[in-house]
């Protein structure tokens, strides 16, 4: 397994939401391979730092860059080279798990997207639930699923919001496997406050965002 | 590993694609939209009867039956995928660009089944005269462009943001109305034996500046 060299850094991010400040002065710069741990309190900006990097929200201030092969992506383009879960990633509920897997492959542009899909259904060991209705899977399958979206195209960055969040103890181990799996190759990020997560990671990231102990 | 395809034609091609096996299992718009115009039609058909020498009239009925059809459904693209919490899936695949894209075309296909249903039903119950079908069939075509193309980038704008349904009435107005009334006037000038040359260009023209400005606005609408 082998992916384009991958980097990510922050310079003086910060992000508000309103009034609120979440992100303050945030500066890292991580390149793989590796895992980074991103930890935090609840409301410290985790979430909202990985949808930075995927380029789902723009920071208020500041700048975030992912490089690949030592060239930046713009924001539009970053979805080409990150692979996301989170847990307010959502399904087509009209469409099956493969489905919708099979669709994210053909918009991404794969090659063979059936067997992408397959692939990555197969990595997160819900094969056999590819041609259940989305609607129809438990909390910790479509944990599953989207763990199978964000490892759908192989991206070298992976960025796992609580990736552990409705998994069993297989559906941990399986998450163990995975990200180890990749620690040599990949740049994965994992927004995380479960000790197990935490230590998937080789190094971290602490946020001292006012969490819910200061709304100012 | 992703290629450069995410914000190809293959992208705009799957969106489509979804788009239509989407609508073709829940049934979302294309229900209610039918539903509008055969009880709006038959309404009307009853309560004022056959209408054929009646040419302005007619014009009128069919674009205000085909404006709120459209206005009923085609903000839905964009509104199901914010009220689904599928959006952020689809900004992960694909460039704002190639997702608006692909919902501008499954709208103009919308709308072209809408009218295959609507029009012969408007012409049969209104007992319309028989048109002049190369300016007729031309308004239809260039004004459903127009109507499409302003209808789902005002979806795209207010897709998130509270108060979608009335907003989407609100701001589609304005930018609609011109499309109407060119297509209103046409649509009585091919009835009456007049020239629809004027209007045709104006749709046209219309249809391309909205194009032109989607294209432009699509890749900012969604960046926070």
């Amino acid at each position: 397994m082998s992916a384009a060299a991958a980097a990510v850094e922050a310079r003086d991010l910060i992000h508000r939401y309103g009034a609120r400040r979440v992100l303050e002065h945030l500066a890292f710069e991580f390149a793989a391979p590796g895992v980074v741990a991103i930890r935090g309190s609840n409301g410290a900006g985790k979430s909202t730092l990985l949808k930075i990097v995927a380029g789902l929200l723009r920071p208020s201030a500041g700048a975030l860059s992912v490089q690949i092969d030592g060239r930046d992506t713009p924001p539009l383009a970053r979805h080409r080279w990150i692979g996301y879960a989170a847990p307010d990633l959502s399904f087509y509920p009209e469409f099956s798990a493969g489905e919708n897997l099979v669709f994210a492959a053909e918009t991404r542009g794969l090659d063979a997207p059936p067997r992408a899909a397959q692939r990555a259904l197969e990595q997160v060991g819900l094969a056999s639930r590819s041609n259940d209705r989305v609607a129809a899977l438990s909390s910790g399958m479509l944990q599953r699923l989207r763990l199978a979206f964000a490892l759908l195209a192989d991206p070298p960055v992976l960025l796992l919001d609580e990736p552990g969040s409705h998994l069993d103890e297989a559906g941990r181990a399986m998450l163990t496997d995975l990200v180890g799996k990749r620690r040599t190759t990949h740049l994965v990020m994992i927004a995380t406050n479960d000790e197990r997560e935490g230590a998937l990671a080789d190094r971290s990231v602490e946020l001292a965002g006012r969490g819910l102990g200061d709304p100012a | 590993m992703p290629t450069e395809a995410s914000s190809s034609p293959a992208a705009v091609w799957a969106i489509l694609r979804k788009e239509c096996r989407s609508e073709w299992r829940t049934r979302y718009g294309l229900n209610a939209a039918l539903l509008f115009a055969v009880t709006s039609l038959t309404s009307v058909s009853f309560a004022v009867g056959r209408l054929g020498d009646r040419p302005d009239v007619l014009a009128a009925l069919l674009w205000v039956v085909l404006l709120f059809a459209a206005l009923a459904s085609l903000s839905h693209t964009f509104v199901r995928e914010v009220e689904g919490r599928t959006m952020t899936l689809l900004r992960l695949v694909a460039s704002p660009t190639a997702i608006a894209t692909g919902k501008l075309l499954f709208n103009l296909l919308f709308l072209a089944v809408i009218e295959l249903v609507t029009v012969p039903l408007f012409l049969i119950l209104m007992g319309a005269p028989t048109p002049s079908w190369g300016p007729f069939l031309g308004v239809l075509v260039l004004g459903s462009l127009a109507l499409g193309t302003g209808a789902t980038l005002v979806g795209a704008i207010i897709a998130q943001t509270r108060g979608r349904a009335a907003l989407f009435a609100g701001v589609s107005f304005p930018i609609l109305l011109p499309v109407v009334a060119a297509a209103v006037s046409a649509t009585r000038a091919q009835w009456s034996g007049g020239s629809v040359a004027v209007e045709l260009r104006l749709l046209a023209a219309y249809g391309v500046a909205l194009l032109a400005a989607s294209l432009m606005l699509y890749d900012h609408l969604w960046e926070d």
